[in-house]
């Protein structure tokens, strides 16, 4: 009996700590999910963002993500880690609505000075209007070259520079081989290099 | 080393460091390499410009009503019906076999009773063959009757050889 428990503690402690908190949600841990929510929107709203360019376009989706999550929460598997599976959401819900063109419905224009772009805060740093004025441009430009990259190339990028996933996660989310994941990477910052070089 | 710009099996060699993940004695190596290297020392001043133009991309603070907005989802889902409180959390997140299953299922169902008409329609046609059958037979014995009733007719006449 006592190396029964031992042994169900090794295979529980041998487990991500987000795993286990999910496998707490399955036997109806509401706090569990609270903690797990508050972990990860902030990076799930952000991928999100940078994947359909619309602010509440992407907390829509995001709450989405995080209601499978919660619906899934009897049947859930620690097969993966857990932030695979829920970038793997959310990545499927970005393509679905890109597909769908409803991020574009709402979308803010570039060349336009938009509710979205004016919320922006001034930092202290940058006093001058001038220096504002180069740097939303350089915004702009940043967001027109993610936008033109096809939608898994844009989903490699975002996950390999903002959410620092390793290959091997980028390549489960995608369900592709790790050499399509760095292919994929290779030819997104080609293209990122050859339209943002000049603002070094 | 072999030039990463050139071998492109070892490019990811330059993501890496340009993301700054290589490790501290890969990353001499590929900078003393680099020194030497104009490709490679070009590519990566581009891939540095890159990453600062994405750090630039800072990404919206989220609304302050987010989670209660979920929750409140989870709320509705919560008082719902059977299916979204009790078979849904059962679901696979890809029900798309078991639907096509279901929708098969169905197809079939129909098909099934498309053929076979239901017994109560047949019941009613038999019920009125058979009253069909009575009223002819009742008519056929009303004739008989009137048959019997009329004088016999004079037998045939038989020729002598």
């Amino acid at each position: 009996m006592a190396q029964r428990v031992s042994q169900d503690m090794v295979a529980v402690t041998a487990l991500e700590p987000d795993a286990e908190l999910m496998l707490r949600v399955k036997g109806g841990d509401a706090a569990s999910f609270a903690l797990l929510l508050e972990r990860h929107r902030v990076p799930v709203i952000h991928f999100l963002y940078r994947m359909v360019q619309n602010q509440a376009v992407a907390e829509e989706l995001a709450q989405e993500v995080f209601l499978r999550v919660y619906r899934a929460r009897l049947s859930y598997e620690p097969t993966a880690k857990f932030t695979t599976w829920l970038f793997r959401i959310a990545m499927h819900l970005a393509l679905n609505c890109l597909r769908d063109g409803r991020a574009e419905r709402g979308h803010a224009s570039l060349d336009v000075e938009t509710q979205e772009n004016a919320s922006r805060q001034v930092p202290d740093r940058r006093p001058s209007v001038e220096q504002d004025l180069v740097f939303e441009v350089k915004l702009a430009e940043v967001r027109r070259a993610i936008e033109t990259l096809p939608a898994k190339q844009r989903a490699a990028v975002l996950m390999h520079k903002y959410q620092e996933l390793e290959y091997s996660q980028i390549a489960r989310v995608l369900s592709c081989s790790e050499s399509a994941v760095k292919s994929l990477l290779f030819r997104a910052y080609e293209t990122l290099r050859a339209r943002l070089a000049h603002l070094a | 080393m072999q030039c990463p710009v050139q071998n492109r099996d070892n490019a990811d060699l330059l993501l890496a460091y340009c993301a700054r993940r290589l490790d501290a004695e890969a990353a001499a190596v590929l900078e003393r390499h680099m020194q030497q290297c104009e490709a490679c020392r070009a590519f990566g001043e581009a891939q540095k410009a890159v990453w600062a133009a994405l750090d630039a991309w800072e990404a919206q603070p989220l609304s302050e009503d987010f989670d209660r907005r979920l929750y409140a989802r989870i709320r509705r889902e919560e008082e719902g019906s059977f299916w979204t409180r009790w078979v849904q959390p059962r679901l696979p997140l890809n029900p798309r076999p078991a639907l096509s299953l279901a929708v098969a299922a169905s197809v079939l169902l129909v098909a099934l009773l498309v053929q076979s008409p239901p017994p109560a329609s047949r019941l009613a046609e038999v019920e009125m063959v058979d009253a069909e059958q009575v009223e002819r037979a009742l008519d056929d014995l009303e004739m008989l009757r009137q048959v019997n009733l009329t004088p016999r007719a004079e037998p045939p006449v038989t020729q002598a050889m």
